[in-house]
């Protein structure tokens, strides 16, 4: 194999997808509008708030142009129910409802803007968490609370992710709504590599069942044959 | 320096040496002490004999608090024992803990005890039904103080951590309203030292000692620092207490002095020599003051004041001490009513015969019962602030000590009430800071320092704009900012007249601001900046209007008056003065527009449509120059067609009450208006109760336009979408034909940009298209809603006619093969122009 990366993409990857996302911006100072490829950014005028792509208002906030308005779900009080949610049920949290008619999906949903619902995780929560409250510190209100919240999240939905894995043995699937990209990335390697192994276990047995099956098939007994190779993860 | 005091009262060994505490009962008859040993003494005031003894109460007493039936002991064995006064016996246990007491408070009204004891809950017992019992839980380390405030709402408990921890009681469930960090020094809890926070007897107030050994007042309202009484002590503050009328505070600390301060001033009256002294208690009525030590003695000092003094403690209820008493002004943003015979609240007074001083004891004997309306009469009226719709509230009914309880009846003539005058933007003091202006361009604010101000003004965009700062002599209480410039007003004092001063923000001569004073006698009651003007209203009814660079170009007087305030947008001014008495006892806002340029007036007396009983908040002009108003109802109206005149009407365009984020109800916040830009409602959302925005500087929040055209609540339980989808649609087509109306306005009466124009053709689509949306959703209900589609496709504006042919198409897709064809004659109709138009 040429590349030698895992399958997938890898946490910088998603954190470069991530910030296609929106999010809302209070300038400092002025900006005229720019053309770009991406689309067109509206032109900043202080104090109005102006929904930019999260790397241009990272740009702008490094450079104390802006200052960035944090979504709100990332406040203590949101990420408590949500948190108390994860704990109290063994399914993820829901995502936040798609808008009607919507026919595009993250990053090109409004949900890490100033309008996005509070009550739930979009699906480039951790990673637009972590870059909120590593370059935005300051706008964040109580950023330490954020940080322990965010991280108590992850540690609660990983655990689940780990305790899904087990349930595949037996061949049933698991539920993922609301699994986040960043999520999805750490989680690839090893419940691939869970599935795999547990597809290895299983091909001898499933080789051997299939060799039954055409035995009987050929005694003229016959039977539906089943193919239980994909697991829907 | 007032002189060391000789005659002193004798000591009386009460209690072995060690701490010692002492309350006195509320009627003043008796004084009770505990201490180390297993007595409690009971000395009756008057009388110079032995006091009663209660012999086999619990060892090492630390706290002691009495009512008139009963009194309480903590000890450090953690058992708090009520005992009675008529009996002189052993009650019953309140409540123990396991492990020592450390401090009881009573509520004013004896019904409850909170008890602090070593263990981090605190207790609150009620006095009948020991059972009944309310924690305070939020506390990190023990409480070494506890204190109710005088109407028993509140209870402050200085904490070993050094924050004073303040809980509303009056709930079912103690609610922790603030935390007052660093303030108090964290003291152990069985430091001689004091932390505790004594609350001012009108409640307003605590105070408490710092680490720098003052004692720092602080407001109860916002947990503000008030005045301080500092540079007294040499040693750390033992103990405190206010005099009964909250006219004296007496301080003792480790440095061997007693300290007598006067509240108004903050200076001290007399020092006393008395070394240790941990506790000490005025009288409740009388001109004496008790104090133990800690080896155990007890002083009970008889005509504690001297006489030069002594006058102070007969005053009413003294006003506890403010940097900027809300009382003692008239803020200029207040949205407050006159009642009728309104009164100046900064001098409550709890009695009025025998007060030394008061003017109204010499003016009117004779009206003594009627002439004090219901401002302050029941001596902590002030207690209360005036709510959102200018109004008491009637907290303030609740019996408090010295309460006669009597409403008296006025006397006076019925008089309108009016509306006060304010400068839009601006928030009343707080402390000692106040926002002079707050809009979209910056901030101005103000700090009082004393003697001067210092006035700050920044910007939001800090590329265009420099920060400034400056100190202000002249106290400026107005101001108002835009991208040009700043400008400030002052109010008359001592002998200087009124200022106006301007200070435009770029210059290409070396000085270029400019001051005017106003002629003698007249104030500023409201200051607006606009592009090109400068507009004063003044307290004899002038509008002043000067150009950018000081010129006065117009001086008129105002037809309503009093003035009330003033907006400008480019040239176009906006006054509002006080009309005609309505019918529900308040004058009408009327508002006046013209254009300054043109010498026209738009708009001439026409009335603010307001709400019975509401309040303007703010008036404001939008970005493109439409006026706005926001009422204390939490309305936003926009002025339709006010350059035409008669022609004006007020439009709502968004009632903050049905906002969404409301509709849960656990919210309980208030919009404090900043601007109307973007068809967005630019504000500050304000929480707990505030009313105005403080410091630090808040966010701007904003809201998209909202007319209230349906129930939004009930939408929200709707499961089926399309239910939800026509009133939204209903409100899009009628607030896109609002915004067109005022962009047509706007177009027709200035030299329209090739920008706006198209802007004009866009907003016509957009009603069209709101039209088209809810024929679609009208089309898919069914056939039966037929009627109400063709009416939809009639309020179409399309004079090409392609919209109408689109709702055909749209009537056939869903193949109303009837509508589609009426829609055809329609279409017909208009095309050859024989439409009725009017009917």
């Amino acid at each position: 194999m040429a590349l030698p990366l895992p399958p997938g993409l890898t946490p910088a990857e998603t954190a470069f997808l991530c910030e296609m996302e929106m999010v809302t911006v209070i300038p400092r100072q002025r900006l005229e509008g720019l053309e770009l490829l991406g689309g067109p950014i509206p032109p900043l005028n202080p104090p109005y708030r102006t929904p930019l792509p999260l790397w241009l208002a990272l740009l702008l906030k490094r450079q104390r142009r802006a200052n960035i308005l944090p979504p709100p779900w990332l406040s203590p009080p949101s990420l408590h129910s949500i948190l108390d949610f994860e704990k109290s049920t063994p399914s993820f949290s829901p995502p936040p409802p798609l808008p009607p008619y919507a026919t595009t999906s993250p990053p090109f949903l409004p949900s890490a803007t100033a309008n996005a619902p509070p009550d739930a995780l979009p699906y480039h929560w951790l990673e637009l968490g972590e870059m909120l409250l590593e370059a935005a510190n300051d706008d964040i209100p109580e950023p330490d609370n954020v940080r322990r919240l965010m991280r108590d999240l992850r540690e609660v939905r990983m655990a689940k992710m780990r305790a899904g894995v087990g349930v595949l043995e037996g061949g049933r699937e698991v539920n993922m709504n609301g699994v986040g990209g960043m999520e999805v990335a750490e989680g690839r390697a090893f419940i691939g590599g869970v599935v795999d192994g547990l597809r290895k276990i299983g091909a001898s047995k499933e080789l051997s069942r299939r060799e039954r099956e055409a035995e009987e098939r050929e005694n003229g007994i016959g039977g539906g044959e089943e193919d239980e190779d994909d697991m829907d993860i | 320096m007032a002189a060391v005091i000789q005659q002193r009262p004798r000591a009386r060994p009460a209690h072995p040496a060690g701490p010692t505490f002492l309350t006195y009962t509320p009627n003043g008859k008796q004084l009770v002490t505990a201490g180390s040993n297993n007595v409690v003494r009971v000395y009756a005031t008057g009388s110079d004999g032995e006091p009663t003894n209660l012999d086999d109460c619990q060892e090492n007493n630390t706290a002691i608090a009495a009512t008139n039936d009963f009194f309480l002991t903590g000890s450090e064995d953690g058992t708090v024992c009520m005992y009675s006064l008529d009996t002189y016996t052993y009650e019953k246990m309140l409540t123990r803990c396991t492990l020592p007491i450390r401090d009881i408070a009573l509520s004013p009204d004896g019904q409850w005890a909170a008890v602090a004891s070593d263990e981090l809950t605190v207790k609150i017992v009620n006095i009948e039904d020991t059972f009944k019992v309310l924690y305070l839980r939020d506390l990190p380390k023990p409480a070494k103080h506890l204190s109710f405030d005088p109407s028993g709402s509140y209870i402050a408990a200085s904490c070993a951590d050094g924050i004073i921890y303040v809980y509303k009681v009056s709930t079912e469930e103690p609610e922790l309203v603030r935390k007052v960090d660093g303030l108090i020094r964290s003291l152990d809890v069985e430091s001689e030292s004091s932390s505790r926070a004594v609350w001012h007897p009108d409640g307003r107030a605590f105070a408490a000692p710092t680490a720098t050994r003052d004692i720092q007042v602080v407001s109860t309202g916002d947990g503000e620092r008030q005045r301080a009484f500092s540079g007294g002590h040499m040693g750390d503050v033992t103990a405190l207490a206010w005099s009964p009328n909250g006219a004296l505070l007496i301080t003792a600390a480790s440095d061997r002095k007693i300290l007598l301060w006067d509240v108004k001033t903050q200076k001290i009256l007399a020092r006393y020599d008395y070394p240790s002294v941990i506790n000490m208690a005025w009288h409740p009525t009388q001109n004496i003051v008790s104090f133990v030590t800690s080896d155990g003695e007890l002083y009970i000092y008889e005509n504690f004041l001297q006489p030069d003094t002594s006058a102070l403690l007969q005053k009413p209820m003294q006003p506890s001490p403010y940097i900027r008493d809300p009382l003692a002004e008239t803020s200029g943003n207040a949205t407050k009513v006159l009642t009728n015979g309104f009164k100046d609240t900064s001098n409550p007074r709890e009695k009025r015969r025998g007060t030394p001083d008061s003017l109204d004891d010499i003016l009117g004997p004779e009206l003594e019962d009627e002439d004090d309306f219901v401002s302050d009469d029941d001596g902590a009226g002030y207690l209360d602030d005036v709510n959102g719709f200018g109004k008491r509230s009637n907290d303030h009914l609740e019996p408090i000590d010295g309460f006669d309880g009597k409403r008296r009846a006025t006397v006076q003539a019925w008089q309108p009430r009016l509306h006060q005058s304010f400068q839009p933007g601006s928030t009343p003091w707080r402390g000692n800071r106040k926002y002079l202006c707050l809009n979209l361009t910056g901030f101005v604010w103000t700090v009082d320092q004393d003697t001067h101000h210092t006035v700050t003004v920044e910007f939001y965009d800090h590329e265009y704009h420099r920060d400034f700062h400056f100190t202000d002599p002249y106290l400026y209480d107005k101001a108002c900012l835009n991208e040009n410039g700043t400008l400030f007003s002052c109010p008359p004092a001592n002998s200087n007249p009124a200022m106006v001063f301007y200070r435009p923000h770029e210059t290409w001569t070396t000085r270029a601001d400019w001051r005017t004073q106003l002629p003698a006698g007249e104030d500023v009651t409201s200051i607006s900046l606009s592009d090109s003007y400068i507009v004063v209203t003044t307290s004899t009814n002038y509008v002043r209007i000067f150009t950018l660079y000081g010129t006065p170009f117009r001086v008129y007087r105002q037809k309503s008056s009093p003035t009330v305030t003033c907006a400008s947008w480019r040239d176009y001014i906006l006054t509002m003065g006080n009309g005609p008495a309505g019918g529900d006892g308040s004058t009408k806002l009327l508002y006046t527009i013209e254009n300054v340029k043109r010498d026209e007036v738009c708009q001439s007396e026409d009335i603010v449509a307001l709400t019975e009983g509401a309040q303007v908040k703010s008036v404001f002009f939008s970005d493109n120059g439409d006026p706005c108003v926001y009422d204390s109802t939490g309305v936003l109206l926009i002025l339709q067609h006010w350059r035409s005149p008669g022609q004006a009407r007020w439009v709502p365009v968004l009632d903050t009450k049905q906002l969404e984020r409301l509709a849960s109800g656990r919210k309980e916040e208030t919009y404090w208006p900043v601007a109307v830009a973007q068809e967005k409602f630019h504000c500050i959302i304000l929480k707990g109760g505030d009313q105005y925005p403080y410091f630090p500087k808040p966010l701007l929040s904003e809201f998209d336009f909202k007319i209230p055209c349906s129930n939004s609540t009930a939408l929200k339980d709707a499961e089926d979408s399309s239910v939800l989808e026509g009133p939204k649609l209903e409100e899009l087509f009628v607030r896109s034909s609002l915004m067109l109306s005022l962009l047509e306005d706007l177009v027709s009466s200035t030299n329209a940009t090739h920008s706006q124009r198209t802007e004009l053709s866009r907003r016509e689509v957009e009603v069209n298209k709101s039209l088209l949306q809810l024929l679609n959703v009208e089309c898919r209900e069914g056939e039966e809603r037929g009627m109400k589609a063709l009416e939809i496709v009639g309020l179409m504006r399309d004079p090409s006619g392609k919209m109408v042919e689109a709702a055909g198409k749209v009537a056939g897709r869903y193949g109303r093969t009837v509508l589609q064809e009426k829609i055809g004659e329609l279409a017909e109709k208009r095309l050859l122009g024989v439409e009725d138009e009017d009917l």
